[in-house]
């Protein structure tokens, strides 16, 4: 005889989220009010797509020389958020730091994570003035957020047994670490910071807006003169570009690492 | 004769409530290889673990006439690579007892890069020292994990199943080394072993345990002790 489940075993914590979040969802509708006044949506969005449109390739030079800057920065916060991250990820890995430290560490990076990009580079250019360091101050403590807390979870479920066994054949606590618990845990660490350099290119394409250097402020410009539509379309399309290339170059170095640690090829 | 390495007396093993071995008096002796036989679940692996010092013994003592504790070394049945690092390194994980950190930290010593590939060609892995270990079969990690622990140079090697994922030649020759590289500097081997032609190969003494007695084991001399 078939046993059928009682018709409330379908509300398990997974059901009443999803339930919970589409009665919230649909609740929130009327919420969502237009200006009340009776515009041509479709009219106007065709007008200022034809503005983009064709892009103006005039000024492509003076927005690769700002796509430069834009990805310098990403590179150089990428670089000191790793290796403020690394220190900071071992106070918040809680197979490695005692608890006073655990706690404050992981409060402080709940902080910095909670600060988006754009106050980061607001805040910045109060104290350093308009300029790239103001970009690079921003991301960094940005990417500090993430990379810290991605780190020490890395360390946290990284497999311990090698380091163990180095321990029993003699190894001191921190060769064990470097040669039983980082070569596991170091592949994933690097895919991190891949993702956050990509990550770092997008943000930094934008905090120029508000002064951090970089590109955004090309964007900006463009956007608030008249006209200037299909300049602000280039930029965009040299922006696209740049990070698809990186997300397709990140996502197949992600995967060859992947596949190498979980033995699928032979490298 | 020379003294034994390890003695035991008396010496009982248990997991939670179930006695897996009783009475056990034990002896091992320098240039011998002492082979451990029985079925799984029959206490090899605890009794192993228990002449390493890793498990307390429930009763009966074990001494250990051993100059250091290093002497003593373990191949592990769940071998314990690391898996991010190439088989080179992880068999020179064993030895990282014998520098400082400071002096591991860049690179390896010269010559215990030479010990470490000179072992790994023994052992058929020439071609296979700078991959990573996750991308070898299951046999290949199998030898690299013996390699790190000889690479520790014990005097006692206790070695849990250390050719069960080995077609019978490779078995043969990885058997053969790590008895001749432990015999060689007048050390002992403990192996647990499940094939009994590599017991009647290889072995001095077979220790036979017995999974339904804790007192059902048996010591049964194979051939003298060669070194004797």
């Amino acid at each position: 005889m078939k046993s059928e489940l009682p018709w409330h075993s379908r509300f398990d914590l997974l059901g009443v989220t999803f339930i919970l979040f589409l009665l919230g969802a649909l609740g929130s509708l009327p919420a969502i009010e237009g200006s009340g006044r009776s515009l041509d949506y479709w009219g106007n969005l065709g007008r200022f797509a034809s503005r983009f449109l064709p892009p103006d390739w005039s000024i492509l030079d003076r927005t690769i020389e700002g796509l430069l800057e834009t990805v310098q920065i990403a590179l150089v916060s990428t670089l000191l958020a790793i290796i403020i991250s690394m220190v900071l990820s071992i106070g918040a890995a809680r197979t490695i730091a005692p608890l006073w430290l655990l706690w404050p560490t992981r409060m402080a990076l709940n902080v910095i994570r909670t600060i988006p990009s754009l106050l980061w580079a607001l805040l910045a250019v109060v104290i350093v003035g308009s300029n790239q360091l103001a970009g690079v101050i921003a991301l960094t403590f940005y990417s500090i957020g993430y990379l810290a807390k991605f780190f020490s979870e890395t360390f946290e479920a990284a497999n311990t047994d090698a380091q163990k066994a180095l321990r029993t054949l003699g190894a001191s606590p921190l060769q064990a670490f470097q040669y039983g618990l980082w070569p596991n845990a170091r592949p994933v660490i690097w895919s991190h910071c891949l993702w956050m350099l990509e990550y770092n290119v997008r943000s930094a394409s934008i905090i120029g807006y508000v002064g951090a250097g970089g590109i955004g402020l090309h964007l900006k410009l463009y956007a608030e003169s008249a006209d200037s539509w299909n300049k602000f379309s280039l930029v965009l399309l040299c922006i696209l570009i740049i990070v698809t290339i990186l997300d397709l170059t990140g996502e197949k170095i992600r995967k060859t690492i992947r596949d190498k640690l979980e033995g699928k090829n032979s490298l | 004769m020379t003294s034994p390495l390890l003695t035991a007396q008396g010496l009982g093993i248990r997991i939670e409530d179930r006695w897996l071995v009783q009475g056990l008096d034990l002896s091992l002796n320098a240039g011998s290889f002492v082979a451990i036989t029985g079925p799984s679940g029959s206490g090899k692996t605890t009794l192993l673990r228990t002449l390493a010092g890793e498990i307390k013994t429930a009763e009966g003592t074990v001494n250990y006439q051993l100059d250091c504790p290093t002497r003593l070394a373990m191949i592990f049945q769940d071998l314990q690579l690391a898996d991010g690092a190439t088989a080179l390194t992880n068999v020179l994980g064993g030895s990282l007892g014998r520098h400082s950190f400071l002096s591991t930290f860049w690179r390896f010593p010269h010559q215990e890069q030479n010990d470490a590939r000179r072992l790994l060609t023994q052992f058929g892995l020439s071609d296979k020292a700078d991959q990573w270990t996750s991308t070898l079969s299951r046999g290949e990690r199998q030898r690299v994990a013996a390699c790190r622990t000889l690479l520790t140079r014990p005097l006692l090697l206790l070695a849990d199943e250390p050719v069960s994922s080995l077609d019978p030649n490779l078995a043969d020759r990885v058997l053969t080394n790590l008895k001749d590289s432990i015999t060689s500097r007048n050390g002992c081997v403990v192996c647990a072993l499940h094939n009994d032609e590599q017991v009647a190969k290889f072995a001095n003494t077979a220790l036979r345990l017995d999974p339904s007695d804790p007192h059902g084991w048996k010591m049964e001399i194979i051939k003298q002790d060669e070194k004797e």
